[in-house]
């Protein structure tokens, strides 16, 4: 670039010569002609210009751009940064996503097996409730059984007790009288039903 | 822009010079006793003498200077240089005068600009304020207009833009504020300027194609044309090619040349309208559309500036693209 601009210089440079003759009569006939060209004035343009130019690079542009090109670079790098970042955090999540999955399919099964134990020792429990509770039931009636059978016995050795004592009392009056031992059996008999029943 | 307007009506209408030439429109009989002094020095007298142009010389270049509180300031004059017989007169003008306050006026903004950028990217990163905004007009620039239309390895030609594009930008401008005068309203400084654009794009193109730059003077006819009418394409071509390599820069000399100058025009045309009708109160109507057009001329300012920027890169890029 520095040799370009040094070539225009020094072709420009050789050139101004021809347009000034021109410019320089026009300009000293005809001050308000529009078009007239005045050598002075382009080469006062051209050194502006290329002074400008070369400060303008050096000072302005290049530190601009120097920048601008680091932050450029910087920005790219963050930007792979992130999506190397976000590519791995992807990765991640789908990885715990899984594991989530499991997790739940495995607290699924879990509860299923524990429910279907509990519901086991339940019907066990049940059952042997009922067991004990016909045993219990059984074990009263027998021993119902037992004292009412004791019961009568006592009762008709106590109505013979008392039939005889009833006899004794009634021997003790008239001894070997047939008629009221007879007397005394009819009544035994009809008493018999009563207690049995 | 306002103050311009008004600070110009009120020089016009106060300076006595202004007054009598407004009042020697007024009179409808312009008396023969006055002698007007034509553009080249004859004297006129009578019907002649009824028009005066006071928009040409404010257009145009002079040799004095206009400085607020100071007045009219007479530039040096210097003997014309002479190389071989050729003179080229080297004083200082009004518009030398402008091109140089544009190039300090860019140099004052960009370079601090520049210092405050590269300490806020090493502080915080990113550039802010001004710096920032003058970065976005460099990156847009850079990244949109130069890179695109120069072609692969354009970062060489970057700066050349960059200066082209705020140098001519200042110099428009320079135009809209009270006491400055437009430098790129004047043919030769659009000249040079277009010179040097065409002399980067011939340069560029020998250094990018070498031998194959002849190839953009002399026209090579394709195989498919029969053999007597290749030289016959040749010579018209070579010209017709050799044209075109002149007209680009003539075209863009021209365009912002005319696009500055047509604007100022048609500012002290409004303005001059208040003298032609005399009347302090047709002035509100004139001076609103001078307001309006002013603010059409920052616009423009900017628009040549860039359009004078984006066509040399797009010529740049076309010379460079025809070695590939």
């Amino acid at each position: 670039m520095c040799t370009t601009v040094l070539g225009t210089v020094i072709s420009l440079l050789a050139a101004v010569p021809a347009f000034a003759q021109e410019g320089a009569e026009g300009a000293q006939h005809a001050p308000s002609n529009l078009l007239s060209i005045n050598g002075g004035l382009m080469f006062w343009t051209l050194v502006i210009f290329v002074v400008l130019m070369f400060v303008l690079a050096k000072f302005a542009f290049k530190p601009i751009t120097a920048a601008v090109e680091a932050r450029e670079k910087a920005l790219e790098d963050a930007i792979a940064a992130a999506r190397r970042d976000r590519e791995e955090a992807a990765a991640l999540l789908a990885e715990h996503r899984k594991l989530v999955e499991q997790a739940h399919a495995n607290a699924q099964q879990l509860i299923v097996e524990a429910r279907s134990a509990g519901e086991k020792v339940r019907a066990e429990i049940v059952e042997r409730a009922h067991q004990e509770q016909r045993q219990i039931l059984e074990r009263a009636r027998a021993e119902i059984q037992g004292e009412r059978d004791r019961a009568i016995v006592q009762l008709r050795r106590e109505a013979v007790e008392l039939a005889v004592r009833g006899a004794s009392k009634v021997i003790e009056k008239n001894l070997d009288n047939d008629t009221n031992r007879r007397l005394v059996e009819s009544f035994l008999a009809t008493l018999t039903p009563a207690i049995q029943s | 822009m306002k103050l311009r307007t008004i600070a110009l009506a009120l020089l016009l209408a106060l300076s006595p010079a202004a007054a009598h030439r407004a009042v020697a429109q007024e009179a409808s009989h312009p008396q023969p006793s006055q002698v007007r002094v034509g553009p080249h020095g004859e004297h006129l007298v009578g019907a002649q003498a009824g028009p005066v142009d006071i928009v040409t010389p404010h257009i145009t270049d002079s040799h004095a200077l206009e400085l607020p509180f100071v007045g009219e300031v007479e530039l040096p004059r210097w003997t014309p240089v002479r190389i071989g017989g050729v003179a080229i007169d080297l004083s200082p003008t009004k518009h030398v005068v402008m091109l140089l306050v544009a190039a300090v006026l860019c140099v004052l903004v960009l370079v601090p600009a520049a210092r405050a950028h590269v300490r806020h990217t090493q502080q915080a990163g990113a550039p802010k304020g001004f710096a920032n905004g003058i970065e976005a007009m460099v990156l847009y620039l850079r990244n949109e207009v130069i890179l695109p239309n120069v072609g692969p390895h354009g970062n060489a030609y970057v700066p050349f833009a960059l200066s082209l594009f705020f140098f001519i930008l200042f110099a428009n401008l320079l135009g809209l504020i009270p006491y400055g005068s437009t430098a790129t309203g004047n043919i030769s400084v659009t000249a040079m300027l277009a010179i040097i654009t065409f002399v980067v794009v011939e340069i560029s193109g020998m250094r990018t194609q070498g031998l194959g730059y002849l190839r953009t003077i002399f026209y090579i006819p394709p195989k498919e044309v029969p053999l007597p009418l290749k030289p016959v394409l040749f010579v018209i071509m070579s010209i017709v090619e050799l044209i075109g390599k002149f007209t680009k820069p003539f075209a863009l000399a021209i365009r912002l040349f005319a696009n500055m100058t047509a604007g100022h025009v048609v500012l002290l045309a409004l303005i001059s309208l208040i003298f032609t009708f005399g009347s302090y109160f047709v002035a509100p109507v004139p001076i609103a559309m001078a307001v309006a057009s002013s603010l059409l001329e920052i616009f423009v300012g900017f628009l040549q500036a860039y359009i004078f920027t984006l066509l040399s890169c797009v010529f740049i890029g076309l010379i460079r693209e025809g070695g590939h």
